[in-house]
């Protein structure tokens, strides 16, 4: 394992070389092609909904545990012809981004407090399952220079973090995209090859399956119950908050379908990972709980039904593996954590260089510098903010600790953070009436309510528990959710639908000679009666009405302070005028001819940086014109667009099969004189 | 087996999930960011429906292997024609670009 993972750290730290500036940082360059994506995006989803859990609900439950995996689907039409033709159009860096476009800088604002909370949390529970899994392999204690030190769940987790954060804040994204590639490989191979070693220790197929129970056996869990785990509460949480999140407001994973050459091979790379990769996943994660479980049942003495969950993939691995074998599943055990920590890092020092330095860059003017010198100056930032970033991310583990399973924390937190942020994005793509009033009350307005259920579940949340029965301890872990979703969205479409009324009463405190003073004293109120619910001042029917107050309050204030026009807010930023965000990718009208590839040498000259000159007939080929964009690499599929550029057609000239192109752009594009170069208009 | 654990689930998944899938499928086309009067587009349409498809077939089969109406190995069988088919059905949507 520790071989493993210095070899995981050169390699990932080797990508530093791809990493000229923050867009290869962050996006890779966008240049990749599906199917690297669509294999690197396997070792971050498989690795968040980790071995370690999904063993522990398949032990518990069975090959229901498999379902959270095989229900994502619904919601794929909304994200690939709304939200990811946007955010690749509009040139968004980071989600929070799109608020400040879309609504309004203070909408911007809010968004990135919520999802830098989601994100670091994220990789908190990341590291929490990294630590559990590894700690049954270590012994108590080792002995360095005479001095014994004793290995703790924490200190675990520290090392981890660290090696991570070296090869994230040297590497960059293309360090995440091979390293998960890398990764993604291996944890296929040996969560297939942990199946066929527990299938033949139980003395083939046909055995394993006649041992499971019925209920065991099933593809879902039960409708509602028990508490822990029923398939009401998990549709809610995972199915419908848990899949929005996924696609539409996980940084991680939309920096991946940023960092591909264009929005139709992110088209591919979702649904190739969604159709075929999630359910071989959802195997290879589950299927140490199910050989657990069926070993359990033939002989208790060698795993006790007792056996604790969240140790069950170690226990099982170590049993029906021989040592080697064992060494090897454990490193990719790791290797799949890592991978989801690794991606969320990069992810979240994104947000933070982009809505969080580059904003107070801007703040105090600091904007004085050349180009070149501001993209130093940010890629240096990025790297330290990976290592604050990895630094909180440990520390968030003890937010999570106490929970009693993995699934369980993840669970809970999911259904609580996402709801919010997925139904202001989710409005803002489709719908235009959507305001930043709307949204900064959901955001406000929303998390009272959210607060209040989480406080009062027995009365709040109950009426949508589906008959699941109320775990005092843990109340609702699940389908809170749908609770959350629907006072996010009640909020949201109620302020949207009143925006008439709102206007018509800020305009006329507009005409009032002491509005200022009317504004100031209804944002002071606004914010004593958020206090009011925050701190949980008071009874129930007081923070319901202090609730209340915050619903109308926060619109007209919005209303007040921030200036927005539908037409130019939404132009380009909505489903509805996705060919307008084309027009502005471009910069100019798209030339949507289908034309053909062809096949290049370079040639080295001297000349503009930002076009690229092919000949007339190249051109014609590929039904391209001046001006059109252009995506050129190195013909070996293999590499997946690693060699690569974008650029636009210059003025064409006569040598065919030729392309004249500069030295700052082949070393950009990594290209190599002699080999043979693939070109394609783009859109 | 108890209808809670069998059957119920897979209406509520397909039946809430289907709504939601059809829904999003107008809400794009009514945009027009999902143009079907475009060739690429129309093939995207092909993929979306044998997706709600797959994952369907995938559970009725399921439920089916583990209350015994048909044998285990019958499932990857049926999904593997299915793969089958689906890429048989893109290549041929590729020639007729």
């Amino acid at each position: 394992m520790v071989v493993y993972f210095i070899a995981i750290m050169l390699f990932g730290s080797y990508f530093g070389r791809y990493t000229k500036n923050t867009s290869d940082f962050f996006f890779g360059g966008r240049r990749f092609s599906w199917w690297l994506i669509t294999m690197s995006i396997v070792a971050t989803g498989v690795g968040s909904h980790s071995f370690v859990k999904y063993s522990a609900k398949g032990f518990e439950h069975g090959i229901s545990s498999s379902m959270t995996y095989l229900n994502d689907w619904f919601f794929i039409p909304f994200f690939m012809f709304g939200w990811l033709p946007i955010i690749v159009y509009s040139k968004i860096r980071s989600i929070p981004e799109y608020f400040e476009k879309r609504f309004s800088p203070s909408a911007r604002f809010l968004a990135t407090i919520l999802l830098l909370l989601y994100m670091i949390g994220y990789i908190g529970i990341g590291f929490l399952t990294l630590g559990k899994a590894v700690i049954p392999m270590l012994p108590e204690a080792f002995t360095v220079f005479g001095m014994t030190l004793p290995i703790t769940l924490m200190g675990a987790i520290i090392v981890i973090a660290v090696i991570t954060g070296v090869y994230i804040t040297f590497g960059g994204q293309t360090a995440v995209i091979f390293t998960d590639l890398l990764q993604g490989f291996i944890l296929l191979f040996a969560g297939f090859l942990l199946f066929f070693f527990g299938i033949t220790y139980l003395g083939g197929f046909d055995m394993f399956w006649n041992l499971l129970p019925t209920e065991w056996k099933l593809p879902l869990a039960d409708f509602n119950q028990p508490a822990n785990f029923n398939f009401v509460g998990i549709f809610w949480q995972d199915a419908i908050a848990g899949s929005i999140g996924f696609l539409f407001m996980n940084q991680g994973l939309i920096m991946r379908f940023m960092a591909c050459k264009n929005v139709n091979e992110g088209r591919k790379a979702a649904a190739v990972n969604i159709l075929f990769v999630l359910p071989i996943s959802a195997i290879v994660v589950g299927n140490a709980g199910w050989i657990g479980k069926a070993i359990s049942v033939v002989s208790p003495d060698i795993i006790s039904p007792s056996v604790s969950p969240d140790q069950i993939f170690v226990v099982v691995a170590n049993i029906i593996a021989s040592p080697g074998m064992f060494g090897f599943i454990m490193a990719a055990l790791t290797a799949a954590l890592m991978s989801t920590v690794d991606t969320l890092i990069n992810a979240t020092a994104a947000i933070f260089i982009n809505d969080v330095y580059r904003p107070i860059q801007r703040f105090f003017k600091r904007n004085v510098m050349s180009d070149i010198e501001r993209d130093r100056k940010e890629l240096l930032a990025a790297r330290y903010a990976s290592i604050g970033v990895t630094a909180l991310g440990v520390l968030a583990v003890l937010a999570f600790k106490n929970f009693p399973t993995v699934y369980e924390a993840h669970g809970y937190f999911h259904s609580t953070l996402t709801p919010p942020l997925v139904v202001g994005i989710f409005l803002g793509v489709f719908w235009k009436r959507f305001t930043p009033a709307a949204v900064i009350t959901t955001f406000v307005g929303g998390v009272a309510l959210m607060i209040l259920g989480a406080r009062y579940p027995g009365i709040l949340i109950a009426p949508f528990d589906h008959g699941i029965e109320m775990n005092p301890d843990h109340p609702y872990s699940y389908i809170r959710a749908l609770y959350n979703i629907l006072v996010c969205s009640g909020a949201a479409v109620i302020v949207t639908l009143t925006t008439q009324w709102q206007r018509k009463l800020i305009t006329a405190i507009r005409e009032k000679q002491n509005q200022k003073m009317i504004m100031n004293m209804m944002v002071a109120i606004t914010v004593m009666v958020f206090a009011v619910v925050l701190f949980n001042v008071s009874v129930l029917s007081v923070q319901v009405l202090a609730t209340i107050a915050v619903l109308i309050l926060v619109p007209l204030t919005v209303t007040y302070y921030v200036k927005y026009d539908e037409n130019i807010n939404t132009n380009g930023l909505t489903a509805s005028s996705i060919d307008v965000a084309r027009n502005l990718f471009k910069g100019g009208n798209p030339n949507d001819q289908e034309g053909e590839k062809v096949f290049v040498n370079l040639k080295q000259v001297d000349g503009d940086d930002t076009v690229i000159h092919f000949s007339t007939k190249d051109m014609a080929m590929m039904k391209a014109a001046v001006g059109d964009l252009v995506y050129i690499s190195d013909k070996r599929k293999w590499m997946g667009g690693l060699k690569s550029i974008h650029s636009v057609f210059g003025a064409p000239h006569d040598e065919d099969g030729t392309v004249y192109i500069t030295p700052d752009q082949i070393k950009h594009g990594l290209f190599v004189e002699g080999k043979i170069l693939e070109a394609e208009k783009e859109m | 087996m108890n209808f809670t654990h069998t059957w119920l689930p897979f209406i509520y998944l397909y039946g809430l999930g289907g709504i939601l899938f059809v829904f999003g499928i107008i809400i794009t086309i009514k945009s027009g960011s999902f143009d079907l009067s475009r060739k690429a587009h129309k093939k995207w349409m092909w993929v979306l429906l044998f997706g709600f498809v797959w994952y369907l077939m995938m559970h009725v089969l399921m439920t089916w292997a583990a209350l015994d109406i048909i044998s285990a190995y019958t499932v990857p069988i049926v999904l593997l024609g299915m793969v089958v088919v689906f890429i048989i059905v893109m290549l041929k949507l590729r020639k007729i670009r």
